[in-house]
C-alpha cells in the first residue's frame, strides 16, 4: 500500500507543534513532473514523469522539482530507502534538454550546470539507500542521476541503454559524471565508456559493473522489497581499478588514451581530449574542487562553434530519422523487391533482409543471383563476427530473402528499389516491365546515383508513383538515402518511402531530381578539382593529407579510388553535361580507365592497393596543405550554396546534413552551408572571384 | 467428391544424399520450396489458412516441421500448421489431408508437401549405450565419474543408422529391398528384367531433363563460394545394362536380383503445393494447374508392401468410374523397378490380379503413359516428398500433352497403397 508522501506528511505537521512547512514542501504538493509515494516498511518511491512527451529530460524546471522531492525525503526520518523510477515506456531519462542547452545565453547555462551539480550532489548525500531502477535509455544526466545512487537495477529489455554520449556533441559529463564514473568503474573503464560515448546494453553494464542487478521489468517492485531487507550492498573498486587512480597510473593512463583519441580525431574535436582531463582530475579531487574542474570544462566547450554545430546535427538527425513527410499518406513496406543482384543490389537487398522487410532479390542471371547471395551471406557471417548480429538473426534475415530470376509477379511487394547497371535505355526497360507486374500502389523506386528520374517516370503510365531511393555504397555502412522527387510524384509517394527510410534505421533527405542530387553534385566539383590539382604535380599524398586536416574521412583522390575511376568518371560525365559552363571531364580519370587504373577494385588508381602496399609517408609543405584545402573546401561549400539557391531540399540544413552523413563532411564544422556562414559571405564571394579568375575555364568557383 | 484445385507446384532440385543438397536440413529444403512457390506465383501469404507438410525423418531439432517451415517462410503466426506421415506417401498424404480439411470446412487454401533430407537422417545409440550417458551425466565427482566412464564398451559407440532402421518393417522384420527380392521371386522378375527397367528410368529422365529443370525452383548455396543449384542430379548419362550388371545384390548375396542400381535412390529434396477449393480459386482469380477429384489408401501384406498401387488404384478407378486406360500419364513410384513391374504384372494378368487381391485385372499400361520423365531410380526418393512430387509431374505433364486425366499411385513401407486421380478441364 502506498500513499501520498507528501499528504501524510502535512497531516503530521497539522497535528504537530511544528510550524508549517516552509514553502518548497507547499510548492512541491503540485508536482507536474514527478510522483512522490511511500510505503509502510518506509521506502520513497520518486516516480519521473514528465508532462506531455515520451521522454524525461532534465531542464530547471524538472531538476527544481526533483529537488523539492529531495527535500520532502530527506524530512521524513522514517525513511530508509529511496527508489527513483521512470513512468515512461522506453526511457528512464534521456539526459539533459539540450535544446535548452544550445539556446541558452552563458548565465543560464552556468545555473543549469551548477543546479544539476547541487540536485545530484544532494542526493548523493542522502542518507538512504539510494535505488535506480531503470527501465529504457539512461544518458548522460540519466546516468549521472543513477551514479549517485547506491544501487542500479537495469530491466533487461532490448530498450535499455546506459551510457555518457555527452562528447559525441561535444560536451563533456558535468553533473558529476567525469568524477564519480572513475571512482565506480576504475579510470580506464570510465575513460573507455566518457570518451567513445558508447551506450550499453543491459549486461553489458552488468559486466562492466555499472549495473548492480538485470531484473525484468515486471518483477521490479518485488525485487526491491527484497534487496531492501539485505540493504545497500558493499562495494568496493577492484584492485587495478584503485590502482588506476594512483597518481602516476592517472597520468599514463590519461596520455594513453589521449593519443589514441589524436590519432583518431587529429585534434580536430576537443570535447574527447577535454574529457580525458577531467576524468582524470575529477577521479581524485575532493568533491567541490571536481564539481568546479567539471563545470569549467564544459562552460569553456559549450560556447564553442563546433559543440552548437553537433547539437544541431543531432536534432537536424533526429528530426529527419523521425518527421514524416508533411503532407500525403505512407503506406506500411512489408515486401519488397530489388531488381539486380549487384554490389549494390545485394547490399540493399540484405539491409532490408536485416531490418525485417521480406525481400525478392530478382536478376536474370542465376550466376549473378548466386554471387549476390554469396555478398549477402558474407555482409551477415562479418555481422556476425563483430557480434553486431546474432546467429539466429542471420538465419532469419537470410529466410526473408528470396532469389529469384524468372519473370515472377510483384503483386504484393509494396516498393520496388531497381539496382541495374546505370544505363538510361535498360532502366527505361526494366522500369516498363516492372511496371507491367507490379500492383496498382507499389512504389517504382530507382537507386541510381546520376541518371534523371524525371526522365524515367516520364516513360511510364503512372509517373506519379516513381521515385529515386539513392542508397551509399557500402550500404550497411552509410547512413544517409536521398530520396529523389520529380515533379510528378505524389505526395502518398514520398511519405511511403519516407517512412520506409526511416524504418530501415537510415536517415532520408529528399532532394528535388536533378543532375548528381545533393551529394554527388557537390562532391564532383571537389573531385574534379582534386584531379587537376593533382595533374598540375601535387603530390596525391598532400591534396589527401590537405582533406583530412579539414576533418574529411578520406582525402578525395583515396574516395575516388574507392569508388572506383569507371564509376566517379561516369557520374562525372552526367554532370559535366548538365553543367558544362562550369565543369570539365578529366581526361586524366578517362586515360586512367582506359588502362585498366580503376581504383581499389583493379588494384591501382591513383595509390597503388593491396594487402602488401605500405602507405608512401610524405612530407607536405605546409603553404600547399592551405592552398589546396582552400581551394577544395571552397568549392564544396560553393556548390551546396547553388544547391540551397535552387532549393533542391526543403531546407538548406537538409544539405549540410547530407554532406555530412553521406560523405562524412566534418560534424563539427556542421556541414559546407554552416562552413561558408561562418568563413562569412562576402569573403567567399570575394575568394572564389580571385580563384575563379585564376584557375582555367570552366571552373566551378563564380561564387553562387 | 468435392474437388481440390492445385493452383502453383514446385520443387528443389532432387539431389543424391551426401552430394550438392546434403549441408541443407529437411527445414531448409522444406522452407526453400515454399519461398519459390510463394514468388514464382506472387502469392499473399496471408491467403494460406493452413500448412502441412509430409515428412518421414522429422529433424529431433524441429518437431512439427511444417510449423517450422511455415513461420521461416513467412507464412503468418495465426495460420497453423501440421505435419503427416504415411511413409513413402507422405507427400501425397499432405494433399489428401487437406482435401479432407476443405471437405470438413476446415479452410480453403492450403500450402501442402513433401520435404526430407536423406543426408540428415540421424544416428542413435543404443538404449544400454544411452543409459550409461545418463549415470555419466548425474555422476558427482571424480570417482563416479570415472566408474561410469569405464562401463563403457567399444560396441557402445557404434550407432545405430537411422535410415537403416527406417527403411525396415518393425512387424514382419524385413527391410524394403527384402520384399522386394520376395516379389522378384513370386512373380518371376528376372535381374535382367529388372536392370532393364531401371535403364529405362534413367534415359527417360535425362530425355526429359529441360522439362525437369523446369519443374524446380534453384537453391543458391554456399560451397567453395556461393552456385545456384539448378537441376536434380540422380539421372546417369552413363547408365547402361552391363554397367548395371554388374553390381551386386544388396539385400541377399548370394541370389538376390534387387541392387542399388535397379533401386531408387537416397535422395534430398522438397516439393510445395497452394491448393485451393474450386470457391477460393475462382474468389481469387487463380488458375487450376488441374484438380484432386478422387483417391484411396489401402492395406496389404507388409512383406509384399511393393503391391500396394494395385488395390489402391482399383479403389481410385472403382470410385470414379473410370477404366485404367483411360488415363493419359500414369505415375507409379519407382520404389524398386521389381515392385513396379510387379504392379504392371497384377494389374494385367488375371492370375496375379487375384493374388493381389482383385477380381479381375485392371488392364494394361501403355508403355508411354507410364512414369514418362523416369521415376525414382533415376531421380531418387525422398521419401516424405516423392507424393507430392509424382502430383507436380503429373499436372505439369498434362499441360504440356493437354491430357485430361492422371493417376499417380505408391507403394507404401508397412503394406499400404495409395493412389489418386487428377484430373485437368
Amino acid at each position: 500500500m502506498k500513499m501520498e508522501l507528501l499528504q501524510s506528511l502535512e497531516t503530521d505537521h497539522e497535528d504537530a507543534f511544528i510550524p508549517r512547512p516552509p514553502s518548497p514542501m507547499m510548492r512541491a504538493k503540485s508536482l507536474r513532473h514527478f510522483r512522490l509515494d511511500s510505503d509502510e516498511d518506509g521506502t520513497a518511491w520518486i516516480t519521473f514523469d514528465m508532462e506531455g512527451g515520451a521522454a524525461n529530460v532534465w531542464n530547471e524546471t524538472t531538476l527544481h522539482e526533483f529537488d523539492l522531492c529531495l527535500e520532502a525525503v530527506s524530512r521524513d526520518s522514517t525513511l530508509k530507502t529511496l527508489v527513483i523510477q521512470s513512468a515512461k515506456d522506453h526511457i528512464f531519462i534521456a539526459g539533459a534538454d539540450l535544446k535548452a542547452v544550445r539556446h541558452a545565453p552563458v548565465r543560464q547555462l552556468e545555473t543549469m550546470i551548477g543546479l544539476g551539480q547541487k540536485v545530484f550532489n544532494r542526493l548523493a548525500a542522502l542518507p538512504l539507500h539510494k535505488i535506480a531502477l531503470i527501465h529504457g535509455a539512461c544518458l548522460g544526466g540519466g546516468l549521472e542521476l543513477a551514479l549517485a545512487c547506491d544501487t542500479r537495477i537495469v530491466s533487461d529489455s532490448d530498450r535499455t541503454r546506459l551510457g555518457l554520449p555527452e562528447t559525441q556533441i561535444g560536451l563533456v559529463p558535468a553533473w558529476g559524471g567525469s568524477t564519480r564514473l572513475p571512482r565506480l568503474l576504475g579510470l580506464p573503464a570510465a575513460l573507455q565508456l566518457i570518451v567513445t560515448g558508447k551506450l550499453l546494453k543491459p549486461s553489458a553494464a552488468k559486466r562492466a559493473g555499472l549495473a548492480d542487478f538485470i531484473v525484468p521489468r515486471e518483477r521490479f517492485e518485488d525485487f526491491v522489497h527484497h534487496r531492501i531487507a539485505l540493504g545497500a550492498p558493499k562495494r568496493r573498486l577492484s584492485l587495478t581499478g584503485r590502482i588506476s587512480l594512483l597518481p602516476g597510473a592517472r597520468h599514463f593512463i590519461a596520455s594513453q588514451v589521449k593519443k589514441a583519441v589524436l590519432t583518431k580525431t587529429r585534434g580536430l574535436y576537443q570535447a574527447p581530449l577535454r574529457a580525458v582531463e577531467v576524468t582524470m582530475r575529477a577521479s581524485v579531487a575532493p568533491l567541490p574542487k571536481a564539481m568546479e574542474i567539471e563545470r569549467h570544462a564544459i562552460q569553456d566547450l559549450a560556447l564553442t562553434p563546433a559543440t552548437g554545430h553537433l547539437i544541431d546535427l543531432f536534432f537536424r538527425k533526429e528530426e529527419a530519422d523521425k518527421k514524416p513527410w508533411p503532407r500525403g499518406v505512407a503506406l506500411p513496406v512489408h515486401h519488397a523487391a530489388v531488381i539486380g543482384a549487384g554490389v549494390m543490389g545485394a547490399g540493399i537487398a540484405q539491409w532490408l533482409a536485416s531490418r525485417g522487410v521480406r525481400v525478392l532479390m530478382q536478376d536474370i542471371s542465376t550466376d549473378a543471383l548466386a554471387r549476390g547471395m554469396e555478398r549477402i551471406h558474407g555482409l551477415l557471417k562479418e555481422g556476425v563476427k563483430r557480434r553486431t548480429v546474432s546467429r539466429a538473426q542471420m538465419r532469419d534475415a537470410l529466410d526473408r530473402l528470396s532469389a529469384e530470376h524468372t519473370r515472377v509477379p510483384l503483386t504484393h511487394e509494396q516498393i520496388i528499389i531497381e539496382a541495374a547497371t546505370e544505363d538510361m535505355a535498360l532502366k527505361k526497360k526494366i522500369f516498363a516491365d516492372l511496371a507491367a507486374r507490379c500492383g496498382p500502389d507499389t512504389v517504382l523506386a530507382t537507386n541510381t546515383s546520376a541518371l534523371s528520374v524525371t526522365e524515367l517516370a516520364g516513360t511510364l503510365p503512372h509517373p506519379e508513383r516513381v521515385i529515386g531511393l539513392h542508397f551509399f555504397n557500402p550500404v550497411h555502412r552509410m547512413p544517409l538515402v536521398e530520396i529523389i522527387t520529380t515533379p510528378h510524384t505524389s505526395d502518398d509517394v514520398i511519405a511511403t518511402a519516407t517512412a520506409f527510410v526511416q524504418k530501415l534505421g537510415k536517415t532520408p533527405v529528399v532532394v528535388r531530381d536533378s543532375p548528381g542530387f545533393v551529394v554527388n553534385r557537390v562532391l564532383m566539383p571537389y573531385l574534379i578539382e582534386a584531379v587537376r590539382l593533382y595533374e598540375s604535380g601535387i603530390p596525391a599524398e598532400t591534396i589527401d593529407e590537405a582533406m583530412l586536416e579539414f576533418g574529411m574521412p578520406m582525402g578525395p583522390l583515396r574516395l575516388l579510388d574507392e569508388i572506383g575511376l569507371d564509376v566517379a568518371a561516369h557520374v562525372g560525365r552526367t554532370l559535366v553535361a548538365a553543367f558544362p559552363d562550369r565543369l570539365a571531364a578529366s581526361d586524366l580519370l578517362d586515360r586512367r580507365v582506359s588502362t585498366g587504373k580503376l581504383g581499389k577494385k583493379s588494384g591501382e588508381g591513383f595509390y597503388k592497393h593491396g594487402a602488401r602496399v605500405k602507405r608512401k609517408t610524405v612530407k607536405h609543405d605546409a603553404s600547399e596543405l592551405e592552398h589546396v584545402q582552400h581551394r577544395l573546401a571552397l568549392l564544396l561549400a560553393n556548390e551546396a550554396a547553388r544547391c540551397a539557391r535552387e532549393k533542391l531540399t526543403q531546407t538548406p540544413e537538409a544539405i549540410d546534413l547530407a554532406m555530412i552523413l553521406g560523405t562524412g563532411y566534418p560534424p563539427f564544422l556542421g556541414g559546407p552551408l554552416a562552413w561558408l556562414r561562418e568563413l562569412g559571405a562576402e569573403n567567399a564571394k570575394l575568394e572564389l572571384q580571385m580563384l575563379a579568375a585564376s584557375t582555367p575555364q570552366p571552373n566551378a568557383f563564380e561564387p553562387a | 467428391m468435392k474437388p481440390l484445385h492445385i493452383i502453383s507446384a514446385i520443387r528443389t532440385p532432387f539431389t543424391r544424399a551426401g552430394t550438392v543438397l546434403a549441408g541443407q536440413d529437411a527445414v531448409d529444403l522444406g522452407k526453400a520450396a515454399v519461398s519459390a512457390l510463394l514468388t514464382r506465383g506472387g502469392f499473399d501469404p496471408q491467403v494460406v489458412d493452413e500448412v502441412i507438410f509430409g515428412c518421414v525423418g522429422q529433424p529431433a531439432h524441429a518437431q512439427n516441421i511444417a510449423r517450422v517451415i511455415a513461420l521461416r517462410s513467412g507464412i503468418p503466426e495465426a495460420r497453423p500448421a501440421m505435419t503427416v506421415h504415411r511413409n513413402c506417401a507422405s507427400g501425397l498424404e499432405a494433399l489428401t489431408t487437406a482435401h479432407a480439411k476443405m471437405c470438413a470446412g476446415q479452410g480453403e487454401v492450403f500450402l501442402v508437401g513433401g520435404t526430407e533430407s536423406m543426408s540428415n537422417m540421424p544416428l542413435y545409440f543404443s538404449r544400454q549405450a544411452a543409459e550409461k550417458f545418463g549415470t555419466l551425466g548425474k555422476a558427482r565427482g571424480i570417482g563416479q565419474k570415472l566408474g561410469a566412464l569405464t562401463s563403457f564398451r567399444p560396441a557402445d559407440f557404434a550407432p545405430i543408422i537411422g535410415l537403416k532402421l527406417g527403411l525396415t518393417d518393425p512387424v514382419v522384420e524385413m527391410n524394403m529391398g527384402e520384399t522386394a527380392e520376395l516379389l522378384a521371386r513370386e512373380f518371376h522378375i528376372s535381374r535382367d528384367m529388372q536392370d532393364a527397367f531401371a535403364l529405362r528410368s534413367h534415359q527417360r529422365a535425362l530425355a526429359a531433363a529441360e522439362k525437369l529443370r523446369a519443374e524446380v525452383a534453384p537453391l543458391y548455396l554456399a560451397d567453395h563460394g556461393f552456385h545456384p543449384v539448378l537441376a536434380d542430379n540422380g539421372a546417369r548419362a552413363d547408365s547402361s545394362l552391363e554397367k548395371l550388371a554388374r553390381l551386386k545384390p544388396m539385400f541377399d548375396r548370394h541370389h538376390g536380383t534387387v541392387t542399388a542400381g535397379n533401386s531408387s535412390q537416397i535422395t534430398d529434396g522438397a516439393v510445395a503445393l497452394l491448393v485451393a477449393s474450386e470457391e477460393a480459386a475462382s474468389r481469387h482469380g487463380w488458375q487450376s494447374l488441374g484438380k484432386l477429384t478422387h483417391y484411396a489408401y489401402t492395406g496389404c501384406d507388409p512383406r509384399r508392401m511393393g503391391l500396394g498401387p494395385v488395390r489402391a488404384l482399383d479403389a481410385v478407378l472403382h470410385h470414379s468410374g473410370m477404366r485404367l486406360e483411360q488415363a493419359d500419364v500414369i505415375e507409379i513410384n519407382e520404389a524398386f523397378a521389381v515392385q513396379v513391374l510387379a504392379v504392371l504384372k497384377c494389374l494385367k494378368e488375371p492370375v496375379c490380379a487375384r493374388r493381389a487381391g482383385l477380381d479381375a485385372p485392371l488392364g494394361e499400361i501403355a508403355d508411354e503413359q507410364l512414369n514418362p520423365r523416369g521415376g525414382a531410380i533415376a531421380l531418387g526418393h525422398p521419401v516424405g516428398a516423392t507424393g507430392a512430387r509424382l502430383v507436380l509431374s503429373a499436372l505439369d505433364q498434362l499441360r504440356e500433352s493437354g491430357g485430361k486425366r492422371a493417376l499417380v499411385s505408391l507403394c507404401i513401407g508397412g503394406g499400404q497403397g495409395g493412389a489418386a486421380l487428377l484430373e485437368r478441364d
